[in-house]
């Protein structure tokens, strides 16, 4: 299957890794993602946060490149991304004033037709044709997972359908399952992390952060998996520090899920940047015989 | 937050009313159920200042309040209100329309640091194109330390530069900073579209989020 990409600026600065392990691990399982041309930033919730008319118009004009583009979906690795592109559709299908004072401005003009899609969407899309489990060479036993979404994935500004359950999301449990991992039942898989407050507001996003970290370790967890970069890297490069503040003595190696699955197709650590994480990702995996 | 309700006041309508149509959000809908209350993450960030207390203040009036309190800056846009309100009142978006109108009245925000880390994103975004880290982290270490000597906030700037660099250090070290700066082509036509929204504001009453 042949699919746009849109990676976000984050894949593109500190986490490169997930952008290397999304196109690797996807292409193994026969989906290519071909990178959008001259994609802009999307926004964030910065945008909303600012200025009604950017929040809109900044992930607009991806929406039209994708449009004019040949291919029908778009792969939207990261969260906050994809919540900003799929609003931004959602609401120019119903303001068609604000849709034509952006396609004035556009060469690439923006017609509603791109399906957007989450990364666990289009892994599910290989599982379905047996394009995963027929790659699996290591079944991840042993690795007890606490699928962490965070927000931005199943909930929205607007009143929209998400993609999986709203509170209960089952899309990394499914996909973990058909590795041989056991993912855990736990409380707090969409919870906030904090976002953008780990940077301006420590004290809130690490109050937050340490309630997701108490949770997965009392369930007995050995690890976090998410698909979310920001997530990633807040639960990642802050653990060690919330963990003495709140007094948790247990650091859990966050994975992103492709990078979980590229270990059972395989791949070299290397070539997923498993050493280019903050909390001791690789141990766990030695352990489990994942991993030389 | 002893309140008397003073019903039926201009005050309380014109704000309601400014509210409502620039959020898209029915507060009149809300009965005080608290369901946002209890998803609300921060609650204890705010003192208790919940999405439920931050409508009940906006439809009874309360200018000065509702423009000026920790809800508004403490907000993680998690959308729990939202989801969990059976009457579909996206607290969240409520909370945006607030900092904007608190902005316009040039109302000091109660956290500095998220407003600038906000503004200095987009500025960052609307100039290149994308989000380049390590300049867009320049400009907001440096708005926040201005912002810090206007407050004669010394120790706080100290404390933040050595967290901000920390944390780059760390980064670095982990070969997660990128110094190639990121831009897209055709920024003059990409400016254009940016520059759009005067005139799309001007033109209209509403915010896109009032079209639900
Ligand atoms: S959940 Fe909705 S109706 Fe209930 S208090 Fe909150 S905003 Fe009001
Ligand atoms: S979006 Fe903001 S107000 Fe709503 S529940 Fe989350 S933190 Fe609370």
């Amino acid at each position: 299957m042949e699919l746009a990409y849109y990676p976000g600026c984050s894949l593109k600065a500190s986490t490169e890794i997930y952008d290397e392990q999304c196109k690797r691990v996807l292409s193994a399982v026969g989906i290519n993602l071909h990178e959008m041309d001259n994609w802009n930033c999307c926004g964030s919730t910065s945008a909303s946060k600012t200025d009604d008319f950017l929040a809109v118009a900044l992930p607009a004009r991806n929406l039209g490149i994708a449009d004019a583009s040949d291919y029908s979906g778009m792969v939207v690795p990261c969260s906050c991304c994809y919540n900003r592109l799929l609003s931004a559709q959602k609401v120019l299908q119903t303001d068609q004033s604000l849709l034509d004072t952006i396609n004035e401005e556009l060469t690439d003009k923006i017609t509603g037709k791109t399906k957007i899609l989450t990364v666990l969407e289009a892994i599910q899309f290989a599982a379905k044709s047996g394009d995963l489990t027929k790659n699996v060479v290591k079944k991840l036993e042993g690795l007890k997972a606490a699928c962490y979404y965070g927000c931005m994935l199943t909930r929205f500004p607007y009143d929209m359908a998400a993609s999986d359950d709203v509170e209960n999301p089952q899309g990394m449990e499914t996909i973990l399952k058909a590795l041989g991992a056991s993912p855990l039942d736990w409380g707090y898989k969409t919870e906030c992390c904090g976002a953008s407050a780990a940077v301006n507001d420590k004290d809130t996003a690490f109050k937050l952060m340490s309630r997701i970290m108490k949770d997965a370790v009392a369930r007995q967890a050995n690890c976090f998996v998410t698909s979310c970069p920001m997530c990633q890297l807040n639960l990642d490069a802050f653990q060690k520090k919330i963990g003495t503040i709140y007094g948790i003595d247990r650091e859990l190696p966050v994975y992103f899920i492709t990078e979980l699955l590229g270990v059972a197709f395989g791949m070299p650590a290397g070539e997923l940047g498993l050493d280019q994480h903050f909390a001791d990702s690789t141990t766990l995996l030695k352990e489990l015989n994942l991993y030389e | 937050m002893a309140t008397v309700l003073e019903l039926g006041s201009d005050k309380a309508s014109s704000l309601a009313g400014e509210v409502m149509a620039r959020s898209g959000q029915n507060l009149s809908a809300c009965y005080q159920c608290r369901r946002c209350a209890s998803g609300c993450p921060v609650g204890e960030q705010t003192g208790y200042l919940t999405p439920d207390r931050l409508i009940r203040m906006i439809v009874l009036g309360k200018r000065d309040a509702a423009l000026d309190n920790p809800l508004i800056w403490k907000c993680v846009s998690c959308y729990t209100c939202g989801t969990r309100c059976p009457n579909d009142i996206m607290t969240a978006r409520v909370v945006d329309t607030l900092k904007k109108m608190a902005h316009e009245h040039r109302i000091r925000p109660s956290s500095p640091k998220v407003a600038a880390f906000h503004s200095s994103f987009i500025a960052a975004a609307k100039r290149a194109g994308r989000l380049n880290e390590l300049s867009f982290m320049g400009r907001y270490t440096m708005k926040n330390t201005l912002g810090g000597l206007a407050r004669l906030r010394l120790r706080g700037i100290i404390q933040d530069q050595k967290d901000q660099a920390g944390f780059g250090l760390v980064l670095l070290r982990k070969g997660r900073v990128h110094f190639l700066p990121q831009k897209i082509k055709n920024r003059r036509q990409f400016k254009r579209l940016m520059r759009k929204g005067r005139a799309w504001a001007g033109s209209v009453s509403k915010s896109p989020a009032s079209q639900e």
